[in-house]
């Protein structure tokens, strides 16, 4: 027997989402994979020019001559702060970017792994966990980026995630008062 | 050490199968920078006179400057060095991508690569773990493939691959090193050096970093630079439709060759121009490390014969050496040569000249179908185009011939062919023509390593900058400096951008930043060479200018040492006897005996031996290479 609407809709499960206010926003189509921005975060965040830690990655496929730049975020939910044991990686409660607090870090490389854009890195040299925190709102990347491809503010996409949350919270709210008031609502 | 080097010099001994790591001497950043500068004084060096390129005793060196790696515009460059197969004398390919970068990563600002290998080896450096790695299942694989399968290997996406293909492999002459799938280092044969040492590929992966002296006055500058490449409406034009804007500037002047070089103008140039191409084949924008520029287009064939053709390029001398140069107005055919030419290994300008000289001495009668085996050359075959190029890269029937070249070819062939050979030295003419752009004539003739259009390459004439040109040679030198149909100050022209270049190639960056008209020059390498090094000696231009007439001296000593006089400073009689036949240069010849003079005296080279005076050698402090003669 099919299962009627209101089953349907009583097993989704509302994901915390969380709204960013500003972001990185990437646009692959514009990116020639110069790799500037590397450059630039590295010599911004580590004095030289090391693109092997710099907090972003182009990943290029010569092949196919595709290049997709891979930048911490958009992360409604973020792996990183989910996985970590120790509490250690947490969301700013205003600017919503996730960072590490490097005195709780006790190096499991969790985050590491579970970063899904594959930009949290553990610094073999000086035992650490290296995270993109945005430059503090004034990102390097999106100001040495050439063509474009890489740019810094509110993502009008986010929208789309937002509104979902915001309808399923609306269904339940109808399935709610249906049920103390037997409206009969469909 | 000064910063922006690594300090280290690898070399790999291929018989010994040994690593070795050396310091970089301090003594010699001074008078050689890096880059070209370091190559030839360490081939000058260690080479023997008279060696056989293919031999077991020529070493391949890639080198990097102090920039390279670094954020100044274009700095990703690297440059390959070696005694030239294709010409008997100096060689040397530069290529863009992100070898030269992930080398000074790895920790190394030359890779030296002697000896030779018993069996197919790739050279596999990853850090300080050095590795020779067997080839045997590799060899034969063309160089995206064996691309491909080295980052497979590694299971990393991000490991640099300098890779030969089976030209290189078959050693023929004019064999290139691919990086990046599309970057090519093309001319004067480093293919056929590593094929010789049975070295399929070299693989790097770095993770260390390029410090420099400044960092905050470094990267200030850097950043005032990617504005400037950014904000120059050239440059602008170049990231929109690359070299290929040249076509339509080239048929406007006169000096696209057509037929080999039989003529300046060509009927189909249309087809081969930017403005057409971009809007119905290029589907994106590719860029080499650290530039704003991003030249490179991927283009995609959907229909005719080429269907399917997914590939970066090819550049203005590519549509010229596929496209012109056979009289071919189709851009499909020129992408479909370029891939082959990318997969096999092969330099595209060599590749098309030598084809040319074939097709006009079969259809002047000099060679019939006997010599080709049945093939019947024309001008404008598309199709016998591809053949013929898959019968270079395989050594096969004709194709063998021509695998070494339009001169040797021609010269076992005899009949009088000589005469459609179009090279000097050896190395086949790139896509510019002396009889309508005097100064390139003399490049062509002086250049260290045959007719070179990268290394003294004027375009302020040819375009006709006139304040350019008064800034920087004066303005009593107009207007005869900018008239590209005069013989008269081309030498001065000639020997400033020669030595100009000659910086830009230790640094190393990107032609691109000196060419039309320039982005850089050298007071901009004067400013940002101290602040990379902490070298003050760097930052007056006149020092980096004797730095340049010692590197072209030493290059000059290099053939010097290899027979190479005066006599070999020498034009195609197409150019020098042949009159333009149409166009604006219509009726013009090269008169190179003028030019050369003024030349050997700003160089301060004899002017019966057009080699260097022991004074000059005095001046630039080059007598050490007397015990190496």
């Amino acid at each position: 027997m099919p299962k009627n609407y209101r089953e349907v809709v009583s097993n989704i499960i509302d994901h915390e989402v969380v709204y960013l206010p500003s972001q990185l926003i990437v646009d692959f189509n514009k990116c020639t994979g110069c790799r500037i921005c590397e450059l630039a975060c590295s010599a911004k965040h580590e004095g030289k020019f090391q693109p092997s830690l710099a907090r972003l990655k182009i990943i290029r496929y010569d092949d196919l001559g595709i290049d997709i730049p891979n930048v911490c975020g958009p992360c409604e939910t973020a792996p990183c702060v989910d996985i970590c044991p120790v509490f250690a990686m947490r969301r700013d409660p205003i600017t919503k970017m996730t960072y590490i607090d490097e005195d709780m870090c006790i190096l499991c490389k969790s985050c590491v792994g579970a970063c899904v854009n594959g930009v949290i890195l553990l610094d073999t040299v000086k035992m650490r966990i290296i995270k993109c925190d945005h430059c503090g709102g004034d990102p390097e990347c999106a100001k040495a980026c050439p063509t474009g491809a890489i740019t810094y503010g509110p993502d009008t996409s986010l929208a789309t995630v937002d509104r979902h949350g915001k309808i399923l919270s609306y269904m339940k709210e109808i399935e709610r008062t249906d049920k103390v008031h037997e409206t009969g609502a469909e | 050490m000064a910063g922006g080097y690594t300090g280290k010099i690898l070399r790999v001994n291929l018989t010994e199968e040994k690593f070795k790591i050396e310091t970089l001497p301090d003594e010699w950043i001074k008078p050689y920078i890096g880059g070209d500068g370091f190559g030839a004084k360490l081939l000058f060096e260690e080479l023997p006179a008279g060696i056989d390129p293919l031999s077991e005793q020529n070493k391949l060196i890639i080198a990097t400057g102090p920039i390279t790696g670094t954020m100044w515009p274009m700095s990703g460059r690297t440059v390959l060095i070696s005694k030239a197969p294709l010409t008997g004398i100096w060689g040397e390919s530069h290529v863009g991508g992100f070898l030269g970068a992930e080398l000074k990563y790895a920790g190394y600002d030359m890779l030296v690569i002697e000896g030779k290998s018993e069996k197919p080896v790739y050279i596999d450096i990853h850090d300080s773990d050095l590795q020779l790695r067997d080839a045997k299942n590799k060899w034969g694989f063309t160089t995206d493939t064996v691309t491909t399968a080295i980052k497979k290997d590694k299971h990393d996406p991000d490991v640099q691959v300098a890779a030969i293909g089976p030209a290189g492999e078959r050693k023929v002459r004019y064999a290139s090193v691919m990086i990046n799938h599309a970057r090519a280092a093309g001319r004067t044969g480093m293919g056929a050096v590593l094929g010789s040492k049975n070295v399929k590929a070299i693989a790097i992966r770095g993770h260390g970093a390029v410090e420099v002296h400044d960092l905050e006055g470094f990267m200030k500058f850097a950043k005032e630079g990617h504005m400037r490449v950014r904000t120059n409406p050239i440059a602008q034009e170049m990231s929109k439709v690359g070299t290929w804007g040249l076509v339509a500037v080239k048929q406007e002047i006169g000096e696209l060759p057509t037929f080999n070089h039989q003529t300046g103008v060509f009927d189909g140039w249309e087809k081969l121009s930017g403005d057409y191409i971009r809007p119905r084949y290029t589907i994106g924008d590719r860029a080499c490390f650290g530039c704003s520029l991003g030249c490179k287009k991927v283009n995609y064939i959907q229909d005719g014969p080429f269907a399917g053709t997914l590939e970066e390029g090819p550049e203005y001398e590519g549509l010229m050496a596929f496209g012109s140069l056979l009289g071919i107005d189709d851009f499909a055919t020129t992408l479909k040569a370029n891939q082959i030419c990318n997969r096999y290994g092969m330099d595209i300008i060599s590749a098309g000249s030598t084809i040319a000289f074939a097709i006009e001495a079969f259809v002047k009668g000099a060679i019939t179908e006997k010599d080709t085996g049945g093939l019947k050359l024309e001008w404008g075959n598309r199709e016998q185009l591809i053949k013929l190029l898959e019968m270079i890269g395989e050594r096969d029937g004709f194709g063998a011939l021509l695998a070494e070249g339009s001169k040797r070819a021609a010269d076992s062939l005899g009949r009088g062919t000589a005469k459609f050979a179009i090279h000097v030295k050896g190395m086949e003419v790139s896509g510019q023509d002396g009889r309508t752009h005097r100064s390139i004539a003399l490049g062509h003739a002086t250049g260290a390593r045959g007719a070179d259009h990268l290394r003294s390459l004027v375009v302020v004439d040819q375009l006709g900058y006139e304040d350019v040109a008064a800034k920087r040679w004066g303005a009593d030198k107009l207007p005869e400096i900018i008239d590209p149909y005069t013989e008269k100050y081309k030498a001065n022209a000639v020997f400033e951008s020669e030595n100009a270049y000659c910086i830009r190639d230790t640094l190393i960056v990107c032609w691109y930043t000196v060419s039309w008209p320039p982005i850089f020059w050298m007071e901009d390498f004067a400013k940002i060479l101290p602040l990379a090094t902490g070298e003050n000696y760097f930052s007056k231009v006149e020092n980096l200018t004797e730095i340049a007439e010692r590197q072209v001296t030493l290059k000059r000593l290099f053939n010097a040492r290899e027979g190479i006089t005066k006599k070999d400073d020498s034009l195609p009689d197409r150019f020098t006897k042949d009159p333009m036949p149409e166009g604006p240069g219509k009726g013009q010849t090269v008169d190179l005996e003028p030019m050369l003079r003024d030349y050997y005296t700003l160089r301060g080279w004899d002017l019966e031996t057009g080699l260097p005076t022991d004074k000059t050698m005095k001046r630039l402090s080059l007598e050490w290479t007397k015990a190496h003669s």
